[in-house]
């Protein structure tokens, strides 16, 4: 891929000879069909484009429609996350985990917060265990929700994105009565969760969950299975089960292979173990139904099944949610045993994994974070050659990139 | 699913290339102050040189079959210390287990053959650690810079490393 930064020979320029085969239209003009010759062209796509959802350049080499070559440039969005890690305490660097997939922070929160309890080992109250796990889910349904409405955006369904903020207003502002942020939460603390649920908050929940899983019907029917959308994504950007494996592909763009994987049930931290031991929810998996298996409308379709397989995790919790402590014993400044970690959870968009190296102090050794997009986005290279412009657009976006975590 | 001293068994009844040893979580010497013990999870020490057969071993091997290269990274563990560490995790679709691995790098000369040829998820992890702890992985398809702009002086997860004063005529102070 290193020869795409050399610009291309400029086409000679030719005399156009009139063919006799040319036919001579009632006005005099001759009319005939020309073969016309493409050369390759470089196009910078981003580092703002609404299409990479944030800032992140992809350089396309087209031939006339069709892309010849792609190359993923990344670090537009770099803060230096890790070096960060290795210079603030330990519960200090909770609210910079906010900040790589900005879409779904209670998750990061919780990988972060995972990790380092790990290597401490303590033992988290039943119910902040519970209130984790609500919060999670509900904020992957809050990804989920950006993550298919800008789909829709990006390959022309304007109506799906509205529809989407809908449900995502009332989610965040569930999480805004119980931790006073709207995006950057910060709520899954080290050891538990910062407070308990407002008196209230638990029943609110619960009405979410019984509008939204009126509300999901309206999302499948406007653009899942619309016959236009299946037309775009169907077929586009397939990704073989081998291809997905050996890119280390995770969350749904594994499972929109066809993988039947899923952290929550195969390594089952927190209550996951239990709730999958009762069989509350399935794991939604690509099957090929509208085009090949792997394509684009694939891994759409398992993230809006997931969204509803969310909602019967979260109505588990709320059966079994009791009174009790919500924070377990965790001093001010933390103090890390000397050792090391890695946790691996399941983010909305794969595997978010944290490894943790402490030697005994206050600040980290190692704050290492493994981003999923960071992952996801590397098939590009691969995906983009060989398809037209048009589609490189719904490949792109079916990855479900968030540069804040591309970059860290 | 197998748990990590299972896993160990298997990699010594393979004779999985450039295997060390294991280093398992211990409690600290009630004896001796000096002595805290090492706390978290347990991993496996193996030759940098032979990384590239490790994984394809373990990944070939149907007891293992560690499919994923989940995470591939570097710790500089102390500005005194001799070696980088080389961390590695893997993980098994069809057993749900994983595996960290560990490789001392020297930093005198901290050269690693590419593990592309085994996982292509290493690719993107090789120029991020190539380009934060200097570490150079040969036969890298793409060697460039992935987060850091390309004239970037320094790697930047190294303990020694200084913050530039400057950057283009823009003050980093």
């Amino acid at each position: 891929m290193t020869e795409i930064n050399t610009p291309p020979e400029p086409p000679e320029a030719k005399t156009i000879e009139i063919p006799e085969t040319a036919r001579t239209l009632p006005s005099g003009e001759r009319e005939f069909m020309l073969d016309v010759s493409t050369s390759d062209l470089e196009v910078n796509m981003g580092p703002q484009h609404p299409a990479t959802h944030g800032v992140m350049r992809i350089l396309i080499r087209t031939d006339g429609e069709v892309v010849t070559g792609g190359q993923v440039h990344l670090g537009y969005l770099h803060r230096c996350a890790e070096k960060i890690g290795e210079n603030v305490e330990w519960l200090q660097y909770l609210p910079y985990t906010d900040r790589y997939d900005y879409l779904s922070a209670m998750n990061n929160n919780l990988g972060y917060s995972l990790a380092v309890e790990a290597v401490m080992g303590v033992e988290i109250p039943r119910r902040a265990t519970l209130l984790r796990t609500i919060c999670a889910e509900l904020n992957r349904i809050g990804s989920h929700l950006i993550a298919f409405g800008t789909y829709g955006l990006d390959i022309g369904a304007f109506t799906p994105f509205f529809y989407c903020f809908r449900e995502r207003e009332w989610m965040m502002a569930l999480f805004e009565k119980i931790c006073g942020a709207r995006l950057t939460y910060s709520y899954i603390r080290i050891g538990g969760v910062f407070n308990d649920a407002p008196v209230g908050w638990l029943k609110e929940v619960e009405r979410f969950c019984d509008v939204f899983e009126e509300k999901w019907q309206e999302y499948y029917d406007l653009l899942v299975v619309n016959h236009i959308f299946v037309q775009r994504t169907a077929k586009i950007g397939v990704i073989t089960p081998e291809m997905a494996v050996d890119y280390g592909l995770t969350g749904p763009m594994l499972r929109g292979s066809g993988i039947d994987f899923d952290l929550r049930r195969d390594m089952p931290y927190m209550a996951y173990g239990e709730i999958s031991k009762a069989g509350v929810y399935d794991v939604p998996l690509g099957r090929g139904e509208k085009g090949e298996l792997g394509d684009c409308w694939d891994r759409v379709y398992v993230r809006v099944q997931e969204m509803m397989e969310s909602i019967k995790i979260i109505r588990w919790c709320l059966g079994c949610i009791e009174d009790g402590p919500v924070i377990g014993d965790i001093p001010k400044v933390l103090k890390v045993p000397p050792g090391e970690a890695y946790v691996g959870i399941e983010n909305p968009r794969g595997e978010l994994g944290h490894y943790v190296a402490s030697d005994g102090g206050k600040v980290a050794k190692r704050c290492r974070v493994r981003g999923p997009s960071f992952c996801n986005v590397a098939v590009l290279e691969k995906l983009l050659p060989g398809t037209f412009l048009a589609d490189s657009v719904a490949i792109i976006g079916s990855t479900d990139v968030v540069i804040g975590e591309t970059d860290r | 699913m197998k748990d990590f001293d299972e896993i160990y068994q298997r990699l010594e009844a393979i004779k999985a290339p450039g295997l060390l040893s294991a280093d398992r979580p211990r409690e600290g010497d009630p004896e001796d102050k000096t002595d805290k013990g090492r706390a978290g999870e347990a991993f496996v020490l193996i030759e940098p040189a032979a990384a590239k057969e490790f994984l394809i071993a373990v990944r070939d091997d149907a007891e293992l079959a560690f499919d994923i290269l989940a995470d591939l990274t570097a710790t500089d563990p102390d500005t005194e210390d001799e070696n980088f560490w080389l961390n590695l995790h893997l993980l098994s679709l069809g057993h749900g287990h994983r595996l960290a691995i560990k490789a001392m790098v020297p930093k005198a000369d901290p050269v690693v053959p590419s593990m592309v040829d085994a996982h292509m998820a290493a690719h993107f992890h090789e120029r991020e650690c190539a380009e934060m702890f200097g570490i150079t992985f040969e036969g890298n398809p793409d060697p460039r810079n992935i987060l850091l702009p390309d004239d970037w002086e320094g790697h930047p997860l190294r303990k020694d490393y200084e913050f530039p004063k400057e950057y283009h005529g823009i003050s980093c102070e």
